[in-house]
């Protein structure tokens, strides 16, 4: 099967958010796929690797962290963008260690902030 | 003839006597002489026994005086043991009952001191540690290293040095448990300036740690649930900005998304404060290019720049690399030049300008604001601070912005200083390492 197009999947539990941060990537052609918890990411990772998995670390059922160890121990390799409210350094320091590529704070960004920080894994 | 004898034999006699009282004459003035001799010398016998006796004499009353000094020393050393052995008692009886641990040890690292709360946090008993070495007896540890023992902060005192301990050490005791513990050590100097060894104080910390774990996860918590519905007002209210709106809603509309960015700002403000109180903002030392740094700095807080219509002059020389925390510089420029817009009137001039000052390098934000009145800059970084002529209710604060420019500034090894005049301005300055 040939891929068409870029492929990003949002795993965030505000469906609210999922919506607005699908409506960004739509607008630049970007295909979207929303998920609303940890487990169903890990499903939607199995269907298809995308090409940037924006991950937000509070969610029910499993979390951000659950997803990145599960997709360490599964050897599932695609860049990972943290878009959370949680912002102390523990916590962005355990994120590193899976080398995640970014750490986004949502309150501290507008919805149109996340194209320009987020294209480059598009490309 | 025979008369002839008779005479002679009497003349013979004569002869004899005469020549008997030539001797005894001759005896007589040799006794003469003698006596004479004696008289000289029993008189000067007698001058002797008369020195001597008042020699005597003087040794009596000397005797007496050093019997009597002898009596008033033997007193006053018995004075003066028993204050010592008072004081002694006291200096004891205080050092077990200072709530802290406190252990000295010589240069050779030996236990010449072990109080009470030493013993109650460790586990072993004054016996068992006095005349040990101290690492025998104590084992302190970084938390997330248990099995290395860190003692640099008694090494350091060791050298002359009060050394704080490190933060999350731990001690191990005798029962092979662990405790937080917290404190320092310091040099301890004998009369001729020279170190004689050094003195611990550590506490259990246990308390403190479970405190301060809630808290950072009160923190954390209530931060992320401030922030979760503050996002969907911001992101709501950024999407409505882009829609077609009359001259009126989009006024609204900003003013209450501008809002939404304030409170933003704020909780991230109040964070990083619980953050750095705590120590828990360690910085992360990278090689910062200064001049593309202070661009980006020059475009922060832009807008609010442009509506002051304030002019912003930044100057660096060229090649001016530092090592520092390039977030925690950038957080406070930030503050520092979001201070100088909001309090310097439209039309004023905002300069920020870096230096290099021998091994260091100075940024200063200058504004030609309202300034800070002399009576109240002594408050400053006062936590809520806020000067009494700031009378613009647009121009909001809280007084946390300051407070957390002078704390981010010593993470980084930094001093803030500030010279400023009312109604002419104020300049800035942070000194950091390079």
């Amino acid at each position: 099967m040939i891929k068409q197009s870029k492929q990003v999947l949002i795993a965030e539990d505000d469906t609210f958010l999922t919506n607005i941060m699908g409506k960004v990537f739509k607008q630049h052609g970007i295909r979207v796929v929303l998920v609303n918890n940890g487990q169903e990411a890990l499903e939607a990772l199995k269907r298809e690797v995308p090409d940037v998995l924006l991950l937000d670390l509070l969610m029910p059922v499993l979390d951000g962290f659950g997803v990145m160890k599960a997709m360490k121990e599964k050897h599932v390799q695609c860049p990972i963008v943290v878009v959370s409210n949680v912002g102390d350094k523990v916590t962005r320091d355990k994120c590193k260690a899976f080398h995640v590529k970014a750490y986004l704070v949502k309150s501290d960004m507008d919805d149109d902030a996340l194209w320009p920080a987020i294209e480059k894994y598009l490309k | 003839m025979s008369k002839k004898t008779t005479i002679s034999a009497s003349d013979n006699m004569a002869l004899k006597l005469k020549f008997l009282a030539k001797e005894k004459e001759a005896v007589r003035r040799k006794l003469v002489v003698t006596a004479k001799k004696l008289a000289i010398k029993a008189k000067a016998l007698a001058v002797t026994a008369k020195e001597k006796e008042s020699v005597r004499r003087r040794l009596v009353v000397t005797a007496k005086k050093l019997a009597m000094l002898y009596q008033t020393l033997e007193r006053k050393v018995i004075d003066r043991t028993q204050d010592l052995e008072q004081a002694k008692a006291k200096d004891e009886a205080i050092l077990s009952s200072i709530g802290d641990g406190v252990f000295a040890i010589d240069t050779k690292g030996t236990l010449i001191l072990f109080n009470a709360a030493a013993s109650g946090i460790s586990g072993y008993s004054k016996r068992e540690a006095s005349g040990k070495p101290f690492h025998k007896v104590l084992r302190f540890m970084m938390e997330d290293k248990p099995n290395v023992a860190s003692h640099d902060f008694i090494e350091q005192a060791l050298k002359g040095k009060k050394a704080k301990m490190a933060n999350h050490t731990i001690l191990l005791r005798k029962d092979g448990t662990t405790v937080p513990v917290d404190d320092a050590a310091t040099p301890i100097f004998g009369p001729d300036k020279k170190i004689i060894g050094a003195v611990v104080v550590f506490r259990d910390v246990s308390k403190e740690c479970a405190v301060d774990r809630a808290k950072t996860e009160f923190v954390s918590l209530a931060s992320h649930q401030l922030r979760s519905p503050l996002t969907s007002i911001r992101w709501i209210l950024s999407t409505l900005k882009r829609e077609k709106l009359t001259e009126e809603q989009r006024t609204m509309v900003s003013t209450a998304h501008e809002a939404s960015i304030g409170m933003a700002a704020m909780i991230k403000k109040m964070l990083m404060i619980s953050y750095v109180e705590e120590g828990g903002v360690a910085p992360e030392i990278v090689q910062v290019d200064l001049p593309r740094l202070l661009d980006k700095v020059s475009l922060l807080h832009d807008s609010h720049r442009q509506k002051k219509g304030v002019e912003l002059t930044v100057q660096c020389p060229e090649d001016l690399h530092v090592r520092t925390d390039e977030q925690l510089l950038i957080e406070i420029l930030s503050n520092l030049l979001s201070n100088a817009y909001k309090y310097t009137p439209k039309g004023g001039k905002v300069s920020v300008c870096a230096t290099k000052e021998g091994e260091k390098i100075r940024i200063a934000v200058s504004d030609t604001g309202c300034g800070i009145p002399f009576a109240e800059q002594r408050k400053i970084p006062g936590k809520f601070f806020r000067a009494s002529n700031i009378t613009s209710p647009a121009e909001s604060g809280t007084g946390i912005g300051l407070y957390m420019v002078y704390n981010i500034a010593r993470l980084i090894g930094g001093t803030i200083s500030f010279v400023s005049q009312e109604n002419k301005g104020t300049t800035f300055s942070l000194l950091f390492p390079s």
